[in-house]
C-alpha cells in the first residue's frame, strides 16, 4: 500500500506537468530528426537497406527513454529533499526497498511513455521493421531501470540542483551521446571507438536498435546479459545508499 | 506498557556535536507532555530520533514497539508534526492527505479526512495547491497529515508557529479532544502559556540532557524559591526608600514588587498608604511556567 501510494504520486507528478515531461522531449526528438535526418541523409549507417533517417529513429527514442527515466527519479528525489517533504515518507512505515522500487518504476513508466510518444512522433520519417519486439521492450525497460537507478543515486548524493545538473551534463549526456545514437560506432575513429566500447549505454542502444532493424554491432546475448547485470548492480548500489540513509537521514 | 520509552539515548552528529546525552524518559499512555528547551537544546534531535529521521545510540519504543527492530508497528502508532514547514508542491490539500493515508496503508478514511480538513479550517482550500497556502495553513495541513492514521502517540514540534490566535485556539481544542480520547501527546512550543494550560507533565531539556521531569503541579508547587510578584496600580505620593529595593519594575501608574510571603504584601501596602500613595488596584502574581523555565536555565 505505501509502495502504491508513492508510485501513484510519482506518476501523477510527471503526468501533471506533461507539457514539460512529454511534449518537451517529443519536440526535441522531432528537431533532431528533422535537422540530422535531413542534413545527414547521405551518411552510411553500416546496415544494408537502412537509411540514416531510419537508423536515427531508435537512437532518438532510446535517448529520450534514458534521459527521462534519469530526470524523473533524480529531480523528484532532490526536489523532495530540497522542499523537505521527503520527511513524510521517511517518518511513515515505508521500507527503503518499497520506496526505492516506487521511484524506480515511476521512472521506467515515464521513460516508456516518453519513448512511445517520441516513437509515434518520428516513426513516419523512416521505414522501421519492428523485427524483434522483445528486444525493444527488454532494452527499453532495462535501459530505463539503469538510468532511473542512476537518477536515484544522483538524487541521493546531490544536495543542490546545480550538482544534479553537473551529474547530468558531465556524466549522463556524454555517455548517451557516445553510445551510438547518432552514428554507427563502427565508423568512429579508433580512439573514439575505444571510448565508446567502454560506454555501458552502447549495448542498450545497440540492442534497442536491433529490435527495430534486425541487425546489431555486438552479440545481442552478450549485450542483454551485460545490461541485465549493469541494471542489477546500479540498483543494488542505489538501494544500499537509501538503506544507509546517505545524505537523507542524520 | 509505556506510550513512549526512551533509554540511554545519545545522538552525536557527524560534526561531533553531541545533541542528546544519555536521555531517559518514560511517558505513560494518556499523558500530555510539554517538552521545553531553548533553541538547540536537543528537542528536535530527540523527536527526529523517535520518528526515524536520526540514527542514535540507545533504544526508543513507541507503544512497546522498538523504533529500530519493530519499525512498522512503531511508526503506525506515531504521528509527528515536524518543526520545519514541508509540503509537496505538486499536490493539493486533499491529495496530500490521501497520499499521507496511503503511506500508512489507511483506506476508506474520507470522513476522517473531511473532519481533519474542517477542524484545521482548510475547508475552502481543499482543492488548492499546497504552494498557494500561507505558512499558517501549511502548518495546519501538517497537523492534519500527522493525524490521518489516528496514531496513539502524537508529537507536535512547534505546531502553531505562524497560526492565527483564533485558529490556534481551535487547534488546541481539537488536540485536547484527542487527548481526552486517550491519545498521548508530546508537545514542544515556545508559547509556554499553552504548555501550562494543556500539559500534565513537563520535561525540560538543556544541552542534550533532561534537566527536570515532573508533573506540572509538582513543578510549580515545589519551586518555592521563586518569588511571586505584586502589581500595584497607584496614583500620587512617592515610594519610600525602604521598599524601593524590592521594586522589580515601575511605570507612572504601576509598580511591580518582588514578594517572598504574604506579610510582605501587608507591609508594602501599609507603607504606600502611609506615604500618601493612592492605591487603585492590586494583583498578586504566582510564579508561572515561564519563570520556572528561566530559573532552570540559569542553574
Amino acid at each position: 500500500m505505501p509502495f502504491y501510494a508513492i508510485l501513484n504520486k510519482e506518476i501523477s507528478r510527471f503526468a501533471s506537468i506533461w507539457v514539460q515531461t512529454i511534449v518537451g522531449p517529443l519536440s526535441t526528438a522531432l528537431l533532431y530528426q528533422l535537422i540530422f535526418g535531413h542534413q545527414l541523409s547521405s551518411v552510411s549507417t553500416g546496415i544494408d537497406g537502412v537509411s540514416y533517417s531510419t537508423f536515427l529513429i531508435p537512437g532518438l527514442v532510446i535517448m529520450q527513454v534514458l534521459l527521462n527515466a534519469f530526470g524523473n527519479s533524480s529531480s523528484s528525489l532532490i526536489q523532495s529533499k530540497y522542499s523537505g517533504n521527503i520527511i513524510f515518507i521517511l517518518m511513515a512505515p515505508v521500507s527503503q526497498v518499497g520506496m526505492y522500487g516506487a521511484y524506480l518504476i515511476a521512472s521506467i513508466v515515464r521513460g516508456f511513455i516518453v519513448g512511445a510518444a517520441v516513437l509515434l512522433g518520428i516513426v513516419w520519417f523512416g521505414q522501421l521493421m519492428f523485427s524483434q519486439v522483445w528486444a525493444i521492450l527488454y532494452y527499453a525497460i532495462l535501459g530505463a531501470a539503469i538510468t532511473g537507478g542512476l537518477g536515484l543515486i544522483a538524487g541521493i548524493l546531490c544536495d543542490k540542483f546545480d550538482q544534479l545538473a553537473g551529474f547530468q551534463s558531465f556524466i549522463m549526456v556524454p555517455l548517451i551521446y557516445l553510445s551510438g545514437i547518432f552514428f554507427n560506432i563502427q565508423h568512429f575513429s579508433p580512439f573514439w571507438k575505444m571510448l565508446a566500447m567502454l560506454d555501458p549505454f552502447l549495448y542498450i542502444v545497440d540492442g534497442f536498435r536491433y529490435g527495430f532493424v534486425g541487425e546489431a554491432n555486438f552479440s545481442i546475448w552478450y549485450g542483454a546479459l551485460f545490461v541485465l547485470v549493469f541494471a542489477i548492480a546500479v540498483n543494488l548500489i542505489g538501494i544500499m545508499l537509501l538503506k544507509r540513509g546517505v545524505k537523507i537521514k542524520n | 506498557m509505556y506510550a513512549l520509552e526512551i533509554n540511554n539515548v545519545e545522538k552525536i552528529y557527524s560534526n561531533g556535536h553531541k545533541a542528546l546525552d544519555n536521555i531517559n524518559l518514560k511517558v505513560n499512555q494518556g499523558d500530555f507532555i510539554g517538552l521545553l528547551g531553548v533553541n538547540g537544546a536537543g528537542k528536535t534531535s530527540l523527536i527526529s530520533s523517535i520518528s526515524g529521521i536520526n540514527s542514535f545510540k540507545g533504544s526508543i519504543s513507541v507503544m512497546g514497539h522498538d523504533v529500530i527492530t519493530d519499525v512498522v508497528k512503531a511508526k503506525l502508532n506515531l504521528g509527528v508534526v515536524p518543526q520545519e514547514l514541508a509540503f509537496d508542491p505538486f499536490l493539493t490539500v486533499a491529495k496530500t492527505l490521501k497520499f499521507q493515508s496511503g503511506l500508512y496503508g489507511v483506506k476508506n478514511n474520507q470522513s476522517w479526512l473531511d473532519e481533519l480538513i474542517s477542524r484545521m479550517h482548510l475547508d475552502d482550500k481543499v482543492n488548492a495547491n499546497t504552494r498557494a497556502l500561507s505558512g499558517g495553513m501549511k502548518r495546519r495541513l501538517m497537523v492534519a497529515q500527522a493525524l490521518v492514521h489516528k496514531p496513539s502517540v502524537i508529537i507536535l514540534d512547534e505546531p502553531t508557529v505562524g497560526v492565527d490566535v483564533e485558529i490556534r485556539k481551535n487547534i488546541w481544542e481539537f488536540i485536547e479532544e484527542l487527548h481526552k480520547k486517550g491519545h498521548t501527546i508530546l508537545l514542544t512550543t515556545h508559547y509556554l502559556e499553552e504548555v501550562e494550560r494543556l500539559c500534565n507533565k513537563i520535561v525540560m531539556i538543556d544541552k542534550g540532557k533532561i534537566i527536570t521531569e515532573s508533573s506540572k503541579e509538582d513543578l510549580i508547587n515545589n519551586t518555592s524559591s521563586l518569588p511571586s510578584s505584586l502589581d500595584v496600580d497607584i496614583s500620587g505620593g512617592d515610594l519610600l526608600p525602604e521598599i524601593a529595593d524590592i521594586v522589580m519594575s515601575k511605570t507612572d501608574s504601576r509598580v511591580k514588587f518582588k514578594i517572598e510571603n504574604s506579610e510582605q504584601i501587608v507591609m508594602i501596602l501599609n507603607k504606600l498608604v502611609a506615604n500618601g500613595v493612592k492605591i487603585e488596584n492590586i494583583h498578586v502574581n504566582k510564579p508561572n511556567l515561564e519563570d520556572i523555565f528561566l530559573q532552570y536555565l540559569r542553574r
